[in-house]
C-alpha cells in the first residue's frame, strides 16, 4: 500500500465530508503531521486523512468506505500510546475518535457505566466521583488517555496490583467490525453466551476494530487510604522487601518503585520529599476499610524494616500523600531536566526476580555508554527502565534502540514478557518471537483472520515483520515504513 | 476402524491406558458410549492422540474431572473420550510471584491443598472441588460465590497451554501477572467448552491467604427484601468476597430458616471483619431483617449448590444472567410461574454479579410440557431484561424442546469464524457447543 495520489484523495474528500461533515475531515499534509507518531515519536507515518466522526454509524461508513478503496484504516484515541499503535500504515485514514467522548449513562446500584470511546480515563471518575465511585484502572497518562485506547491497550496503572487492569473492569463493548458491520460484544451482564470475544478484542490494539461504547465497571471509593515511603540504602533490600510484604498476606493497592538517579532527577524538578541519597524507594499504597488500616500500615513498615529499609514514613494527610505520589507521577517530567530525551521500557518479570534483573538492567545499559532511571511497578513486577540519551549525538539512538532489545531479551530470560501495559505495536512486533513460538504467533494469526480477514483495520502491528518468526532480533532493524523513507525516526 | 482406532491409541499410550467396552461407562453421556476413552500421561501424548483422531477423523471429548461433561447438547458423534487426570502435576509455585502452573488434570481441591501449604490460594471456588479440574474449571468457565469479590477464572487465568485440534502446542499469556504481549489468548479458552483446543496446562495468579473469613445470614421476610438489602450493601462501605441471595428452600438447605436470606462473606484482618458484621446487622434491621450466627464450615461449602441440594429431584437447573438489582424480581417471577403449573423451583443467586441459579423439581418426568414451559418463561424474565440464560443441566427430553443456550446475536458469526479459524474439521467437541459449535 502507498499514499494516494492527489487525484485519488481529491476525489474522495467530498465522500469523507458528506459522512462526518466539513470540520470532521483532515487532508492537508500540514495539520496531519499532527497525527503522524504517537507517545513513541521513534515512528512517523503520515495518513491520507484524518477523520472526526461523531457516532457509531458515521464509523461504520468511513470504515466502509475505507474497504470499498482498500485502504488501510485505524483508530486513535488521544495518541498517547507508547509503541506506535494508532500509527496510520503508509497512507489510509485515521478515525481520531476525540469527538466520542459523552458518558451515556451511569447505573449506581448495578456499579456499570456506558461511555463513548474518546472519554477521557480521569473524566469518568470526576463524573462519578461525587457519587462515591470512581472507574479503578489508572494509567500515568489518565489525564489525557481516552477509555478506547486502554481498551485497546488493556492499559494498567500503579493500582491495578489490587484492582486489576482494563480487562478486568470491561464487561461489554458496541464495536464497529473491520467490515463496517456494527455489533456488540458481551453487555452488561456478567456472563453473555459463547466465547469471550470481549475479552479477546480487549488488547487487541485496535487491530479486531474500533470499539464505539463500551460498558464498564465503577467501583466505590474505599473508605480509607494510607500510604506509605520506604527508603532502602540498596536496591536489592527494596526489591526483597516487595516479595516481604506479599509474603505477609497483605495486597496492597499500589507497590511502586524510584530508584536513585529518578529520585535525584525528581527532587531537582519538584522537591518532593525522598532523600536524595537512598539507592531506591518504595511507595506503597493500601485501601479499604478504615477499621485495620493502622495494622496494614504497621505490617508494611514491619516488612520493609525486617528487609533492611533505612526509614519508613507513613503520609500523615492527604496534602503528604499526594506530594509523595507527585514525585512518583512526576519521574518522566523530571527526567527532561537531566537528559534532552529518554526512551521508556515496557518489560514484566517474575517478582523475586526483581534484585537480578534490575542489576542487569544497569550493566546492559552501561554497557552502551548510557544512563537507565527506573520507576515502575514493582509490586506487579512491571519494569519501566528508562534510557535517557542525546539524539543530536550521532549513533545515540540506536544505542538505546540495541540496549531496549537487549533488556526484552532479558525479560523473556527469566520467564517475563516484553509489555506489561504499553502494547507491541510497532516498536515491539519484532521481538514477538522472543516469547511466542511460531504455533502461538499461528493461533494469534488466526484469530486476527476471524475479527478481520482483509487486515485492512491497523495493519503491521504486532506480529514481527520477518518472514522466519523463529529466527531472534536482538537490535535496531529499520522499519519497513522507514525503509522506504516514509516514516523517520529522530 | 474402532479397532484401529484403538489399536493406534494403544501404540501412544499403551494399552493399559486406553478404556473400550465396558469400562467406557463413567462416560456415557446422554445415553451415548464413546468408541474409547484414552488417558494421555504427557503433553506429548495429548497430541499423539489428536494426531490419531485427525487422521482417522474421529471426535475428541476432552474429560477432566466429568462435573460439567452433562453440560450442552451432546455431541453429534461420541467418538473419542480424552481424559486429562494424568495430567496432573504442579509444574511450578513460587510463592514470591504469587502464581501457579499446572497441568490440566490437577483437581482444585489438590491445587487448594497444595497452595495452602505455603500461605496462598487460587481465589476461585468453583462446585465439586474434589473433582473439578484445572482445564475442566477453565473450560465451563466454573466458579462459586467468591467470585463477587475475586471474579472468574479471566481474572485469574495469566496463561495457558493449549493442544490444538491439529495437535500442536500452543501457549497463550505467560507466567507474570501482568502482560500485555500479543491477543489475551486465555481469554479465548475460558468458556469455551473444550471447543477451540484442549487445556493442558495453565498459570494463575493467587493472593495470600487472608487471616480470617466468616460467612453471616441475613434473614429477611420477603425475597423483595432481600433484594432490598442487597442494594443497600452494595452501596454501603462494607468489601464482601460473598453476596449471595437465596430463597426459603435454598436458605434451609443451608440450615437457615427464613422466606429470604442473604449471605454476606467477608475476609480480611478480624477487625474488619467485625466491624463489617456490625455494620451489616444495621444495614438488616433497616429492611426488616436480622443477622444470624455465621455459618459453620459445611454450610459455607454448601454455599454453591445450596438450591440444588434443597431439590434432590431437580428435572432441570437453568442459570440466568441478569443485572444485580434484577435478582430479586427474577426470582420472584421465575417461583411464580414454576407455581402457576404445580411445580416447585429453589433459587440461589450470586447476587451482587446478578448471576442466578433456578432448579426445577418435578413430581415425575410425565410433566415435560410443563417443565418446558416454565423453562421458556424463565428463559423469558431473564431476555426481558437484557439477560441471558443457560440450561445448565436437563436430561435430553427436555433440551429437545428447550435450547441449551441462549441466542448470540450479531456476535454470533465472529464466534463462528473463530471456531472454523481453529477448529476447521470440527474435531473438538462437535456440537455441544452454543450455535452448533
Ligand atoms: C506520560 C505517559 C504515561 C503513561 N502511563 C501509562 C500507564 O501507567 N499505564 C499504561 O498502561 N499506559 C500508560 N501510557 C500509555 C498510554 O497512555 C496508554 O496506552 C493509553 O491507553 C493510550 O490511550 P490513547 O487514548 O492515547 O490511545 P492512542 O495512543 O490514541 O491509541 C492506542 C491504541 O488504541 C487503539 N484505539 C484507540 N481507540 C480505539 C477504539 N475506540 N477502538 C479500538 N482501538 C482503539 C489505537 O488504534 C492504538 O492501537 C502512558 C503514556 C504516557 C505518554
Amino acid at each position: 500500500m502507498a499514499p494516494l495520489s492527489n487525484d485519488r484523495k481529491r476525489a474522495l474528500r467530498p465522500e469523507l465530508d458528506a459522512l462526518v461533515g466539513t470540520d470532521g475531515v483532515l487532508s492537508d499534509p500540514d495539520e496531519l503531521l499532527v497525527y503522524e507518531s504517537d507517545g513513541l515519536t521513534l515512528f512517523r507515518a503520515l495518513a491520507d486523512f484524518v477523520v472526526f466522526p461523531r457516532s457509531a454509524e458515521q464509523v461504520a461508513a468511513v470504515v466502509k468506505l475505507a474497504n470499498r478503496e482498500d485502504l488501510p484504516f485505524v483508530a486513535r484515541g488521544a495518541g498517547t500510546g507508547l509503541s506506535g499503535g494508532c500509527l496510520p500504515a503508509e497512507g489510509g485514514i485515521v478515525l481520531s475518535l476525540m469527538r466520542m467522548n459523552r458518558v451515556l449513562e451511569v447505573d449506581y446500584d448495578n456499579q456499570i457505566a456506558v461511555v463513548e470511546p474518546g472519554l477521557v480515563n480521569l473524566h469518568l471518575s470526576w463524573r462519578v466521583g461525587p457519587q462515591g465511585y470512581y472507574y479503578a484502572p489508572d494509567p500515568s497518562s489518565q489525564q489525557a488517555c481516552t477509555i478506547g485506547g486502554n481498551i485497546a491497550n488493556n492499559s494498567g496503572g500503579p493500582h491495578t496490583l489490587k484492582y486489576g487492569v482494563t480487562t478486568n473492569h470491561v464487561l461489554g463493548l458496541e464495536v464497529v467490525m473491520p467490515d463496517g458491520e456494527i455489533l456488540w460484544l458481551g453487555g452488561k451482564t456478567r456472563e453473555t453466551p459463547g466465547y469471550d470475544v470481549t475479552g479477546v478484542f480487549v488488547g487487541s490494539e485496535g487491530t479486531f476494530g474500533i470499539a464505539t461504547k463500551i460498558v464498564v465497571r465503577i467501583l466505590k471509593k474505599p473508605q480509607a487510604v494510607k500510604t506509605v515511603l520506604a527508603v532502602f540504602d540498596q536496591v536489592e533490600h527494596a526489591s526483597a522487601a516487595v516479595s516481604e510484604i506479599i509474603a505477609r498476606g497483605l495486597v496492597p493497592a499500589a507497590i511502586e518503585m524510584i530508584d536513585h538517579l529518578t529520585i535525584q532527577a525528581v527532587e531537582d524538578a519538584f522537591g518532593c520529599g525522598y532523600p536524595r541519597d537512598a539507592a531506591a524507594a518504595l511507595l506503597i499504597e493500601v485501601d479499604g476499610l478504615a477499621v485495620g488500616m493502622d495494622a496494614q500500615t504497621e505490617r508494611i513498615v514491619a516488612a520493609c524494616r525486617e528487609r533492611g529499609a533505612r526509614d519508613t514514613r507513613v503520609a500523615r494527610d492527604e496534602a503528604e500523600r499526594q506530594l509523595l505520589w507527585k514525585g512518583r507521577k512526576s519521574a518522566f517530567g523530571a527526567y527532561g531536566r537531566v537528559s534532552p530525551a529518554y526512551m521508556v521500557m515496557d518489560g514484566v518479570i517474575p517478582r523475586t526476580k526483581l534484585p537480578y534483573v534490575l542489576g542487569r538492567v544497569n550493566e546492559i545499559v552501561a554497557a552502551y555508554g548510557l544512563r537507565v532511571g527506573n520507576v515502575f511497578h514493582a509490586g506487579d513486577g512491571n519494569l519501566h527502565p528508562n534510557i535517557l540519551y542525546d539524539p543530536r549525538k550521532p549513533g545515540e539512538e540506536a544505542r538505546v534502540v540495541q540496549a531496549g532489545a537487549e533488556i526484552m531479551k532479558l525479560c523473556a530470560d527469566v520467564g517475563g514478557s516484553i509489555s506489561g501495559e504499553h502494547g507491541i505495536g510497532l516498536e515491539k512486533a519484532d521481538f514477538m518471537p522472543f516469547i511466542f513460538s511460531a504455533a502461538d504467533l499461528g493461533v494469534m494469526a488466526r484469530l486476527k483472520r476471524a475479527f478481520n480477514p482483509t487486515n485492512l483495520c491497523n495493519p503491521g502491528k504486532i506480529f514481527p515483520t520477518k518472514k522466519s518468526c523463529g529466527e531472534v532480533a536482538v537490535g535496531y532493524r529499520p522499519h519497513p515504513i522507514e525503509a522506504k523513507g516514509l516514516a523517520q525516526r529522530f | 476402524m474402532p479397532s484401529t482406532l484403538v489399536e493406534k491409541l494403544a501404540a501412544v499410550v499403551g494399552p493399559d491406558h486406553v478404556a473400550t467396552g465396558v469400562a467406557l461407562s463413567p462416560y456415557v453421556i446422554e445415553g451415548r458410549t464413546p468408541e474409547a476413552a484414552v488417558f494421555p500421561g504427557t503433553v506429548d501424548d495429548v497430541r499423539a492422540v489428536l494426531g490419531v483422531a485427525a487422521a482417522l477423523a474421529v471426535p475428541v471429548v476432552p474429560w477432566g474431572g466429568g462435573t460439567a461433561a452433562g453440560v450442552g447438547m451432546p455431541t453429534t458423534w461420541s467418538g473419542l473420550v480424552l481424559g486429562l487426570g494424568r495430567l496432573n502435576r504442579i509444574l511450578e509455585h513460587e510463592p514470591g510471584d504469587l502464581t501457579v502452573t499446572a497441568e490440566a488434570g490437577v483437581t482444585i481441591a489438590q491445587l487448594q491443598a497444595a497452595l495452602g501449604a505455603k500461605g496462598q490460594w487460587l481465589s476461585l471456588d468453583p462446585p465439586d472441588a474434589d473433582r473439578a479440574t484445572v482445564g475442566g474449571v477453565i473450560a465451563a468457565n466454573a466458579s462459586g460465590p467468591r467470585r463477587h469479590l475475586y471474579g472468574t477464572a479471566r481474572d485469574l487465568l495469566i496463561g495457558v497451554s493449549v493442544v490444538t485440534a491439529e495437535g500442536e502446542v500452543v501457549r497463550g499469556g505467560g507466567k507474570v501477572v501482568k502482560n500485555v504481549a500479543g491477543y489475551d489468548l486465555p481469554k479465548l479458552y475460558i468458556g469455551s467448552y473444550g471447543t477451540l483446543g484442549i487445556v493442558v496446562e495453565a498459570t494463575f495468579k493467587l493472593r495470600p491467604r487472608p487471616d480470617d473469613e466468616r460467612f453471616v445470614p441475613v434473614m429477611l421476610s420477603s425475597v423483595k427484601d432481600a433484594g432490598a438489602a442487597l442494594r443497600s450493601v452494595m452501596g454501603s462501605d462494607l468489601v464482601p468476597t460473598v453476596l449471595e441471595l437465596l430463597d426459603a428452600d435454598a436458605a434451609r438447605a443451608l440450615g437457615v430458616t427464613a422466606a429470604a436470606a442473604l449471605v454476606v462473606g467477608f475476609d480480611g484482618l478480624t477487625e474488619q471483619i467485625d466491624w463489617q458484621a456490625t455494620e451489616l446487622a444495621r444495614i438488616a434491621a433497616a429492611h426488616g431483617g436480622r443477622t444470624g450466627a455465621a455459618l459453620g464450615g459445611g454450610a459455607t461449602a454448601r454455599l454453591a449448590t445450596a438450591a440444588r441440594d434443597a431439590c434432590p429431584a431437580a428435572a432441570s437447573v437453568m442459570r440466568l444472567s441478569v443485572l444485580p438489582t434484577q435478582v430479586a424480581e427474577t426470582i420472584e417471577h421465575g417461583g411464580a410461574a414454576a407455581k402457576a403449573r404445580g411445580l416447585t423451583s429453589a433459587w440461589s443467586a450470586h447476587a451482587g454479579v446478578g448471576v442466578v441459579t433456578a432448579v426445577l423439581a418435578a413430581p415425575d418426568v410425565a410433566r415435560a410440557t410443563d417443565i418446558a414451559a416454565v423453562l421458556g418463561e424463565w428463559r423469558g424474565v431473564a431476555r426481558a431484561g437484557g439477560g441471558f440464560a443457560t440450561l445448565e443441566w436437563a436430561p435430553l427430553a427436555v433440551k429437545a424442546s428447550v435450547p441449551v443456550w441462549d441466542d448470540l446475536g450479531a456476535a454470533g458469526r465472529v464466534m463462528q469464524r473463530i471456531k472454523a479459524e481453529l477448529d476447521p474439521n470440527n474435531l473438538l467437541n462437535p456440537g455441544r457447543f452454543v450455535g452448533g459449535m
